[in-house]
């Protein structure tokens, strides 16, 4: 849809955020992260109860005590209700998923940090009852089980691997915390839990009228039912709640309100929502008994938030059910309430994403199965709420196509500068639709594609499987190091390969074969492993309520997502650090074997000291000054091309039925910071243990000169056409944003990127503190251009006091 | 400061002239319509005091030094051949009177402190820089700029340039002082887009005074490419103390006024002072010392005054 209501787009840029989500923000601001043990004391109950029954029915058994049990609470500035925990803003564990996975819960204090910047107290019954569950699931669960099946197989290889950020933490980042799927919105909505119940039972029915034996179907459709009803039921407690509540309030208003909640909550989840307000409150419920299941679930997930919930919204404002104001104080409420869900993450997630919220991503925009863009009033509505709402997530997401309507891209670009960068990501309809068909996906189900997490394309009504249970990131930077080691890693352990002494590599083809030899050891490696996890998981986790909310073939076939079928499951995996280790090779090549300004023996000596001493800087300098990716420098970008295709070719050989779909997908977050932990000091000049590049196609720090033009052009020559997503951060100054007219200039390059076959791309603004950093490190910043009309510098080569003055302008513009 | 600058690249069958040039700056977003790619020439027949390129003022190459970048590795000292950087005690200087800007040093200086402002390139090799930002000028109707100094004194290698860039349709866009005789004007008009073309006082004494040259050429020059009908913005650099008297701004509305309605559009280029640091790397004296930018507040009160005379007229950031 390209023509706009612009008289209702006026109406939304005038929209502020409503004094009850102001009060909200204010609460929860005041109140801080808080830990319930609530969830633990009704898993431990279950499980003891439930001790000898099937695994599937007792996942069921122990989701449906948690619901019906938890204590929940409705706030004076709740409209929706439905919490993971009464606490304004709060988290629960999963021990029951996770094992021990908290260290610091057997520490006197009983203090824990459960955010990467703060810690919670605990009341000693709290405490106790998480130490309780601890105990109780201490080496019996999914990941604790499979560590000891892998130990059985290759020893200490998996720690080692891990040590040295050769493999991602299985317990947190493969199978166990990111299994996650999203929902069948439109299903939920339409048609309401009570036909889930129906349909499980007409399956049931006829498994017995057909005397089938497998007994698993019928575990999984009676897994269905029980945590269907279950989830009705933890709606209606709600109802009760809001009943009972009304009774006693005096202010007229708010018991009119409290009604009201009690009536929505008496007919959604179980029956098909009428009107937005119906649908919003359904998808409350259902989010948050998904986080009840499993607290790491990767939080509820919008999806296509802005198609399956336009019929509504628009019936509603037309017919003046809601105004325009009341519609999107609910759909704020319901965002930010998603948005700033946490949970208890451990120490190894912490560090290698950085987070500990649930990344909730919407998707709006994109095309439909005819291929015509489907971009709506309400697209422009969810960009104007994430505006107002100021929260680092929920992450947005732009579905563009060559039809994207000029009026949403300018308010993107607009959301953009609201939010001081970052959202939204504009993703490629043209790039990402192809690589599922080409997967054999048809194309009404590619067209309904959707973030998950931060990134990962993903097909409602298919179980992602991020991570690949514990390859996750393929550290092509960590393997870079053992080639220039012979297959000894950062650590000193021999986790790779014996390529040879690299001193003896007589030409840099040589060195390139060495570093796909080590591609495929540890790739080869990882993914038998990852065999050995999933069968694993199975036999210790179900998720029976994802199962039944996000795939329909799950409730077809009667098996449980974590049952590995290729008839839903995608395995995403990242191959990273290309970029790094394009711009390391080019530089050996030159420096080394070209123009032998350095013998390979001193290079390795230089980067093994981390360019220690005079000498060192030297030779770093040197490295620094070699062609980077990123300015349009053929021999750069179109080995990083190479290097793209042939790991691709590496991890897709592994693409065997039943587990196909090893989907590539290099996306960003945090990860860099993690991977370079495992990587020494590297030929293109960074030091050691400092970050990667990030993303997938964003050029080494510092290292674009040639402007933000020659950045897309490098990343366009590189195409990166083997992955499913290839994320380009820039950054821009927010002092050349000033004027709609600059604005439309971002949209035009936007355009000319993703038309060009660009992936992903997202814009950060340059803040202060990156400038105050320029003073200091220069040569990590040699990309930043200070543009004003007629005058060209780059930041670095100013004098001290014009950088200061640089940096005011900069801060008054934010 | 361009990696495709002096990368040797060839494409036959093109003009072998040459140009001095300081930068090709793509994403250029302030230098007229959309995003184009901003080709700097070297040599201006003026010497503004507040100019913010002084490494485009002379017409040939000249090395530069910044001094916060120096890792003081002494690489430069032995390659030098004409003995022209000095060292004492750590910090070096470059003597002009030794340098032949041969750019030896730069090459062995890692860190960036020497640079060599102003490449010699040919045709195709500008043309191979500047047609490379094809799709976003496609998409934001951009093109090619050439400013400087003045691209004017490279009048030929423009005019080519920009037939180049009309071939394959690409929009043309000239920012000039306007010091350039008619017949050099005459030859650009034709294959230019687009003219930003820069008012800098009304008073001709005062205009010498300030930038070295009287104003009277430039007016007559004003007044030439609207009579050609081309398409003109006009630019003042806003300098307090020096033509931002109130008789200069109505001198300046009075004059656009005159020339017709065409030459109602006026751009404000506040003045700043970012190009000092230029001066420092270059040796040479900064002359605009204390005095300070203007403010907001005054910008907008400039803008007002002139829309007030019927020009439409928006303020450069």
């Amino acid at each position: 849809m390209a023509e706009a209501n612009t008289e209702l787009l006026n109406r939304i840029d005038a929209l502020r955020l409503s004094e009850r989500n102001q009060q909200w923000k204010k609460a929860m601001k005041a109140s801080g992260w808080k830990l319930f043990a609530d969830r633990e004391r009704w898993t431990v109950a279950s499980w003891r109860e439930t001790e000898g029954e099937d695994i599937q029915i007792r996942r069921a058994q122990l989701f449906k005590k948690i619901v019906e049990n938890v204590e929940i609470r409705i706030h004076d500035y709740d409209v929706i209700v439905g919490r993971p925990t009464p606490g304004v803003i709060g988290c629960a564990t999963s021990f029951d998923v996770c094992g021990d996975y908290i260290p610091d819960l057997w520490k006197d204090t009983a203090e824990l940090q459960i955010t990467l910047d703060a810690n919670v107290g605990l009341d000693p019954e709290s405490i106790e009852i998480l130490r309780n569950s601890a105990r109780e699931f201490r080496g019996k669960t999914a990941p604790e089980m499979t560590y000891k099946a892998w130990e059985a197989v290759v020893g200490s290889w998996v720690m080692d691997a891990e040590a040295a950020k050769l493999k991602d933490p299985t317990l947190d980042t493969a199978i166990f915390g990111q299994t996650t799927s999203v929902l069948m919105w439109n299903k939920i909505l339409g048609k309401g839990l009570r036909s889930f119940i129906d349909e499980a039972q007409e399956h049931m029915d006829a498994f017995i009228a057909n005397r089938e034996t497998n007994i698993d179907k019928l575990y999984f459709w009676k897994s269905a039912v029980i945590v269907c009803e279950a989830a009705i039921n933890h709606s209606r407690r709600y109802a009760a709640l809001a009943r009972e509540m009304a009774e006693v309030e005096v202010r007229p208003d708010r018991k009119r309100e409290l009604l009201q909640i009690a009536s929505i909550c008496e007919r959604v989840p179980e029956h098909p929502a009428r009107t937005l307000h119906e649908a919003l409150q359904s998808m409350a419920i259902i989010g948050v008994c998904k986080l009840y299941e499993h607290p790491m679930h990767n939080n509820p997930q919008w999806g296509r938030g802005d198609q399956y919930l336009y019929p509504y919204f628009m019936r509603d404002i037309s017919d003046g059910t809601i105004t325009l104001e009341g519609a999107s104080e609910l759909l704020a409420e319901l965002i930010g309430r998603w948005g700033t869900q946490t949970f208890v993450a451990s120490e190894s997630l912490k560090e290698s994403h950085q987070i500990n919220f649930g990344i909730n991503n919407i998707m709006i925009g994109g095309v439909d199965k005819s291929g015509a863009d489907c971009s709506n009033v309400l697209s422009y509505l969810f960009l104007h709420v994430i505006g107002l709402l100021q929260l680092s997530s929920p992450t947005l997401g732009l579905r563009w196509n060559k039809a994207t309507p000029h009026w949403l891209m300018n308010k993107a670009i607009r959301t953009n500068m609201a939010t001081k960068g970052g959202i939204p990501l504009f993703e490629n309809d043209e790039v990402v639709i192809p690589h599922f068909l080409e997967d054999g996906i048809p194309m009404e189900e590619a067209a309904e594609w959707c973030g998950l997490g931060c990134v990962y394309p993903c097909l409602p009504s298919r179980a992602e499987h991020y991570g690949a249970e514990g390859v996750a990131a393929c550290n092509m930077a960590a393997m870079l190091h053992l080639v220039l080691h012979n297959g000894v890693d950062v650590n000193g352990k021999r986790t790779g390969l014996e390529t040879g002494d690299p001193r003896e590599l007589k030409s840099f083809d040589e060195m390139y074969e060495a570093l796909m030899k080590q591609h495929k050891f540890i790739t080869h490696r990882t993914f038998w492993l990852a065999a050995i996890a999933r069968r694993e998981q199975a036999k210790y986790v179900r998720f029976p309520f994802l199962s039944t909310m996000g795939i329909q073939r799950c409730m077809d076939l009667g098996q449980d997502l974590l049952i590995p079928d290729p008839d839903y499951c995608m395995f995403g995996i990242s191959d990273r650090a290309i970029i790094d280790v394009a711009d390391s090779l080019v530089a050996i090549k030159k420096l080394v074997f070209d123009e032998k300004k350095l013998t390979m023996d001193e290079l390795i000596k230089v980067l093994d000291s981390n360019f220690d001493g005079q000498r060192g800087e030297e030779v770093r300098q040197m490295c620094l000054a070699q062609p980077k990716f990123g300015n349009d420098i053929d021999e750069v970008d179109l080995l990083a091309k190479k290097i793209s295709a042939d790991s691709y070719r590496i991890i897709r050989s592994y693409d065997n039925s039943p587990f196909r779909n090893y989907m590539i997908a290099r996306e960003g977050l945090a990860w860099h910071y993690f991977g370079g932990l495992g990587v020494g000091a590297l030929p293109n000049g960074r030091k050691a243990f400092e970050p990667l590049n990030d993303g997938a196609v964003s050029p080494m720090r510092g290292a674009d000169k040639n402007g933000p033009t020659a950045v897309l052009r490098s990343a366009i020559k590189a195409g990166f056409k083997e992955s499913h997503a290839s994320v380009l951060n820039q950054k821009f100054s927010s002092a050349i944003l000033r004027s709609n007219e600059s604005i439309d200039k971002i949209v035009a390059y936007t355009n000319a990127f993703m038309s060009s076959g660009g992936s992903h791309i997202q814009y950060n603004m340059v803040d202060t503190k990156e400038l105050r950093d320029a003073k200091i490190h220069p040569e990590n910043h040699r990309d930043l251009i200070v543009r004003i009309g007629g005058f060209s510098a780059y930041f670095t080569q100013l004098s001290p006091d014009i950088q200061d003055d640089v940096i005011n302008r900069n801060e008054h513009s934010l | 400061m361009c990696a495709y600058m002096g990368s040797g690249r060839k494409t036959s069958g093109i003009n072998s002239q040459s140009a001095i040039i300081t930068n090709i700056q793509g994403f250029s977003i302030h230098d007229g319509p959309g995003i184009r790619t901003v080709v700097f020439f070297k040599g201006c027949p003026l010497s503004c005091r507040w100019c913010a390129n002084p490494e485009c003022l002379s017409g040939t190459p000249r090395m530069g030094f910044i001094e916060s970048l120096c890792a003081h590795c002494g690489a430069c000292l032995d390659v030098c051949t004409n003995n022209a950087i000095r060292s004492t005690e750590g910090e070096h200087r470059i003597d002009y009177s030794r340098c032949q800007s041969c750019g030896n040093c730069k090459d062995q200086c890692y860190s960036g402190a020497l640079i060599r402002y102003g490449e010699s390139m040919t045709l195709a090799e500008v043309w191979d820089a500047v047609k490379r930002d094809k799709m976003f000028f496609d998409s934001s109707g951009g093109g090619v700029t050439v400013s400087g100094g003045e691209p004017l004194l490279w009048a030929r290698f423009v005019r080519e340039l920009f037939e180049l860039c009309h071939q394959e349709r690409i929009n043309t866009c000239v920012e000039t002082c306007g010091f350039a005789d008619a017949e050099t004007l005459l030859e650009v008009i034709a294959v230019t887009d687009y003219f930003l073309f820069d008012l800098k006082h009304m008073d001709s004494d005062a205009h010498r005074k300030h930038t070295g040259q009287s104003n009277t050429q430039i007016m007559k020059n004003a007044a030439l490419l609207l009579e050609h009908g081309a398409d003109v913005v006009f630019r003042q650099p806003l300098v307090p103390g020096i033509n931002d008297s109130t008789w200069n701004i109505e001198a300046t509305a009075r004059f656009l006024t005159g020339l017709g309605e065409k030459a109602i559009r006026l751009e404000i280029m506040p003045y700043h002072r970012l190009g000092e640091s230029k001066y420092r790397a270059l040796n040479l004296v900064y002359a605009m010392n204390g005095i300070a930018a203007a403010d907001d507040e005054q910008l907008e009160a400039v803008r007002k005054a002139y829309v007030q005379c019927g020009i439409e007229c928006t303020i450069s950031r």
